[in-house]
């Protein structure tokens, strides 16, 4: 590090800092130590350093238009061979990741002032938020695939711990578990990865990587098996960090938890996950050819699956959440096939409309205490400010000129069509499911007769209303924001016929979602056929029971096997050896008898046997 | 630095505190009261973390071998010396006895059967730990080694639980077949090398033709396999662990299973580097088969001790698979694995022992909700989060950095076997994850649940608050956790030497045996 850097520069480690310094800030009060005047203050502290980092990330920002993108590297722990270092990338587009994600963060932390108004423990909501914002921060700006690692499991565990934060209530409590396992299952394989990496690599740098792979695959140093293996360990973590199939139920049950987090899960979370992803794929993709065909498999599943089970949920909040699943199928394909750029946009209107979108959500269900949609309704236009998050949110996430998601359609289409038009197919067919899925959520929210739950509706209050509103104008700044940081070549470089082919595919998705059946009770169809498709969609295809048979059930099963081993053969033995000697001594206590005749016979036997055995022991030595 | 001459007798030191400590408390005058005998106590661990500091302060981490040696000859006849010295494999074991001893001590509550004894037996223990660690004669570890069995299955068998007179009883009989392996092996290498000196000289063995070699090797292998202890031979630490008390557990966890990895690493992999090359791939195996019985084992207990105990079994696993590997790195990672396998199934013990006190039970059907942050044990629940995220492994805790370590060196050497115990990794965070969620998380009761949803969990609970002394031992570990996950250079600069100076000689000695070189 050279001392010419500016200051701003040089202490960008500081950035990450300053979010888990907001965890520590507000320990007096989440343990509880300072009761006075309620848990406001740690809001107030971990506000503060949030907006303290996202200043700071400005500074930087503007530093680095300045004199280009730098480099920070601190040693960390160095043994034999052996170089761990902390670094960070000081790019643009990781500047311009850290920013959405800081920004997002000060924005959800305004809303969950509102949000959590009268939350006991406020406090604690804070702590974990600062630890997530500040794990969240370090994984866009790292330069090293070990730190990203490292943040990446924190991540999982403050996701465990804010999905947990009601953790009285059943629901929440398999929420939580569920989350932690899905994720630690692709961060454990991630980890394999990484061992991998450091043992054959050497250097954990993103960039050296990169040129270790490439020469690795062309002199063919690491096999074909260890290299995909190496591969589908490497997308194994961000498969879970973006709920990607077969890894997807987490998100959807995580719903469970504070609104605030799944604002901030549903944007930026999933945003990381798939950053860590994009930086990784320079080396999975030399390495491992298949691991990039299971990328887009596993994007094309999770994009159509996910498309389809949101239409059958009807819990307002998991609806979107498979949204969320199906739309970073789409980011998973854009990358598997190798368009950072487009990938990229993608992730910047996905994450800014998907939480104005949260944010809608979070205000009706803080209004009506109430996130099932069969008991919504008819609250038409008695919340504007919620009415235009939905629909600016909506148009966001699906394809509606001129919002940002259009022009990303496009340009993917325009690379897509040549090569892979089943993949553009793809495309068309998850936007007009999201489309369908959010014409059916408006519709059954504010379409319709007022319900019992519904007819006193005010707006939500003026602390969750602000940060929704001015969220509002930055989704729909979004397009000029993309021109902004892609101006070659240029957001709108492809030919208007796949514009119009986008634009019918959402027109496709409203008629769908209008004419889908409103979900005034729950009633299953009467038809046989519906009722299957309905109960199949709606239970997510029956993943969870088919995970329950096939990992839970079969883990369990060794697990208790171990245990009657345990308790049967190896504590048998054990305690089977003491009776015996215990036994023996009490059956040789009755062959003392007295008599002096059979003393004396076992004397000269045991004499008799000893130097029989002696001879025989030095016969076999001579 | 300061040069350890026969003058400066610091590591004498380390002995002598805690022996002189056990005398003085042992002769105390009869009726003082247990807790002025715990504070004696305290104050004479105190002076011996001092020292413990001291010889940290004192030891040079750049120079290789042993350092501050001290050597007195005391029964030249039978080849045993008074010799004693510290490297990077054993100053962290040291410091880490001295800390844990004096966290048991702190623990200590309602003694009231014969609390001099109590005292002076754990300060007893603390010593003989400590000589075993530092002894650089072979006879002088043998004898530190069964020196602390007999007040251990003191400890377990007069303050213990219910069944302490089965579990002291076999603890008794395995540790005493460990122990006679270890004394075989040792008198086997003397008689067949011809030497009768019993000071530690790694290049003996080579002396010996190879099936001599393998088979003392084999002797020492399931000696400290039992202590460690490895699956076939670990039935009986489940047991122990559940009938002693919370610092006898802690000290058994923290300190005294560390005396067979240490072994180990010393004895096995030293004394026998030919041998160790020849069966290093089944010893990984071993460490694989370790690894995922205790995990699969702790996921079916319900028992949270024994859970730990099980754990306990999963994670000296991989110093095993550390040791087969026997790379620079990976040993590093064993001593890693060590210490914070010491921190951690400490701070579990202890967390367990809060919730036993204040609950009545430790059966993870019967908790629930502890977690309640009125009613319940809230600090309790936070730490225990911490504690049980640092045993998975999760980064920012000791249990990572150690782990990584241990993968990353051995994944070369023996691929499958290394990743058979990442998964191990993983299912620890599976039967963890079930302790919390069970006993802390949901609606607070500590009942076996009815069924009826009217009942269960609806009952009035409150739990005693747990007084800020009865946390204070668990935070500092937990800190301790935390700074050596966050800042792990500060014990890799005081052992890199030694492990990597270990593997490098064993390695070399290996390859000049089977002609490689």
């Amino acid at each position: 590090m050279s001392a010419a850097l500016p200051l701003p520069l040089q202490f960008t480690w500081l950035i990450p800092v300053y979010g888990f310094s907001g965890m520590l800030l507000s320990l007096p009060w989440a343990s509880g130590w300072i009761k006075r005047n309620g848990p406001r203050p740690a809001a107030y502290l971990n506000l503060l350093v949030t907006l303290l980092a996202v200043i700071h990330g400005s500074l930087v920002i503007r530093d680095v238009f300045a004199i280009g993108p730098q480099h920070l590297d601190f040693a960390w722990f160095k043994a034999a061979d052996l170089d761990l270092r902390l670094g960070f990338d000081l790019s643009l587009t990781n500047l311009a990741a850290l920013e959405l994600v800081t920004t997002m963060s000060l924005i959800c932390q305004v809303y969950a002032l509102g949000y959590l108004d009268k939350e006991w423990s406020l406090a604690r909501f804070y702590a974990l938020i600062g630890f997530f914002e500040g794990a969240m921060s370090g994984v866009v700006l790292s330069s090293n695939v070990f730190l990203s690692y490292f943040l990446l499991e924190m991540l999982t565990l403050s996701t465990y711990l804010l999905v947990g934060f009601w953790y009285a209530q059943p629901l929440v409590v398999t929420a939580a578990r569920d989350a932690f396992l899905t994720k630690r299952v692709g961060d454990v394989l991630l980890l394999m990865g990484v061992v991998a990496l450091a043992a054959w690599a050497g250097s954990l740098e993103f960039n050296d990587l990169y040129v270790w792979a490439a020469e690795a695959a062309n002199q063919g140093r690491v096999g074909p098996l260890a290299g995909t293996l190496l591969g589908l360990g490497l997308i194994a973590g961000p498969m879970g960090k973006c709920a990607q199939f077969p890894m997807h139920l987490w998100l959807d049950e995580a719903m469970e938890g504070p609104n605030p987090a799944s604002i901030l899960r549903n944007s930026v979370v999933v945003t990381c996950g798939a950053i860590v992803l994009l930086k990784l794929m320079p080396v999975v993709a030399p390495l491992s050819p298949l691991a990039t065909q299971v990328l887009l498999v596993v994007g094309t599943i999770s994009a159509l699956g996910g498309g389809l089970v949101a239409l059958a949920q009807v819990d307002i909040k998991r609806a979107f959440s498979y949204g969320t699943t199906s739309y970073l199928g789409l980011v998973f394909i854009a990358i598997g096939l190798q368009q950072p750029g487009i990938a990229l946009l993608l992730l910047l209107a996905h994450g800014l409309a998907r939480a104005l979108q949260f944010m809608g959500v979070g205000s009706i269900i803080a209004t009506t205490n109430c996130q099932d949609l069969t008991e919504l309704g008819g609250i038409g236009t008695r919340m504007p400010a919620t009415l235009l998050a939905f629909m600016v949110g909506g148009a966001g996430v699906t394809a509606l000129v001129p919002l940002g998601g259009f022009w990303c359609f496009g340009l993917m289409l325009n690379v897509l069509l040549p090569a892979h038009p089943q993949l553009a197919a793809v495309f068309l067919l998850t936007n007009l499911l999201t489309t369908a899925n959010v014409i059916r959520v408006l519709r059954s929210v504010f379409g319709g007769a007022p319900l019992p739950k519904t007819r006193r509706t005010p707006e939500c209050n003026w602390l969750m209303a602000l940060p929704m509103v001015s969220l509002t104008v930055l989704v729909l700044l979004v397009p000029l924001i993309m021109q902004r940081i892609d101006p070659v070549p240029g957001i709108a470089a492809f030919p208007p016929a796949l514009g119009l082919a986008v634009l019918l595919s959402g027109c496709a998705g409203v008629l769908v979602g209008c004419l889908l059946p409103k979900d005034e009770f729950w009633s299953r169809s009467r038809q046989p056929v519906v009722r299957v498709l309905q109960d199949l969609l709606a239970y997510d295809f029956y993943t969870p029971e088919l995970y329950r048979r096939i990992i839970v059930m079969p883990v369990a099963s060794i697990a208790r096997f171990v245990l009657w081993v345990d308790r049967t053969l190896v504590k048998g033995l054990v305690d089977g050896v003491g009776r015996l000697s215990l036994s023996t001594a009490e059956g040789l206590k009755l062959t003392i008898s007295g008599q002096l005749q059979s003393y004396v016979l076992t004397l000269i036997v045991g004499i008799l046997m000893l130097l029989a055995a002696f001879q025989w022991f030095r016969g076999g030595l001579s | 630095m300061v040069q350890g001459g026969p003058e400066l007798m610091l590591l004498s030191g380390l002995l002598l505190i805690p022996f002189v400590g056990s005398l003085v408390l042992l002769l105390w005058p009869a009726g003082a009261s247990p807790q002025r005998l715990r504070l004696v106590t305290i104050v004479i661990l105190l002076v011996q973390l001092a020292l413990s500091l001291v010889v940290v302060w004192a030891f040079d981490p750049a120079a290789a071998g042993m350092q501050l040696q001290e050597q007195h000859s005391w029964v030249p006849g039978i080849g045993l010396d008074y010799a004693l010295g510290v490297d990077g494999l054993s100053l962290p074991l040291v410091l880490i006895n001295a800390a844990l001893t004096l966290v048991a001590a702190v623990i200590t509550r309602d003694i009231d059967r014969r609390p001099r004894i109590y005292f002076a037996m754990l300060l007893l223990i603390s010593g003989a730990v400590n000589g075993a660690f530092l002894a650089e004669n072979l006879l002088l570890f043998f004898l530190f080694y069964e020196l602390e069995l007999i007040p251990l299955w003191l400890l377990i068998s007069v303050w213990g639980g219910v069944d302490r007179a089965y579990a002291a009883t076999k603890f008794l009989i395995f540790t005493a077949i460990s122990g006679m392996l270890i004394l075989g092996a040792f008198l086997g290498l003397s008689l067949l090398t011809g030497s009768v000196d019993f000071s530690l000289t790694p290049v003996l063995s080579d002396r010996l033709a190879m099936g001599g070699q393998l088979l003392l090797l084999g002797a020492l292998l399931i000696g400290f396999g039992i202590k460690i202890p490895l699956v076939p031979f670990h039935n009986w630490l489940p047991d122990a662990h559940t009938q002693a008390s919370t610092p006898v557990s802690v000290m058994l966890a923290g300190v005294l299973l560390k005396l067979g990895t240490y072994g180990l690493l010393r004895f096995g992999l030293q004394l026998f580097p030919e041998a160790w090359a020849r069966l290093a791939p089944g010893l990984a195996i071993w460490a694989a088969i370790s690894v995922l019985y205790g995990s699969l084992a702790a996921i079916a207990q319900t028992d949270m001790k024994r859970m730990v105990a099980f754990s306990s079994v999963g994670h000296m696993g991989y110093v095993l698979l550390a040791a087969a590997a026997n790379t620079p790195v990976a040993l590093l990672g064993a001593v890693f694995q060590m210490v914070s396998h010491g921190l951690i199934s400490a701070l579990l013990f202890l967390l367990v022992g809060i919730v036993y006190r204040k609950t009545g039970t430790r059966d993870l059907q019967v908790l629930h909700g502890l977690l309640n942050p009125e009613k319940g044990l809230p600090l309790t629940g936070s730490l225990m989060i911490v504690a049980v995220m640092a045993s998975a492994g999760l980064p920012g805790m000791a249990g990572f950095i150690s782990e990584f370590l241990v993968f990353r060196g051995s994944i070369g050497i023996f691929p499958v076997a290394t990743l058979l115990s990442m998964v191990g990794s993983g299912l620890t965070a599976v039967y963890f994850l079930l302790l919390v969620n069970r006993a802390f998380f949901g609606r607070l009761a500590v009942t076996p649940p009815t069924g009826d949803p009217q009942v269960d969990g609806r009952l009035d609970v409150r739990l005693a608050p747990v007084a800020p002394r009865e946390t204070l031992p668990a935070i500092a570990l937990a800190a301790a956790v935390v700074l050596l996950g966050l800042v792990p250079a500060s014990l890799g600069h005081l052992s890199e030497v030694a492990t990597t100076a270990m593997a490098t000689v064993a390695s070399t000695v290996a390859a000049i045996s089977s002609g490689v070189l």
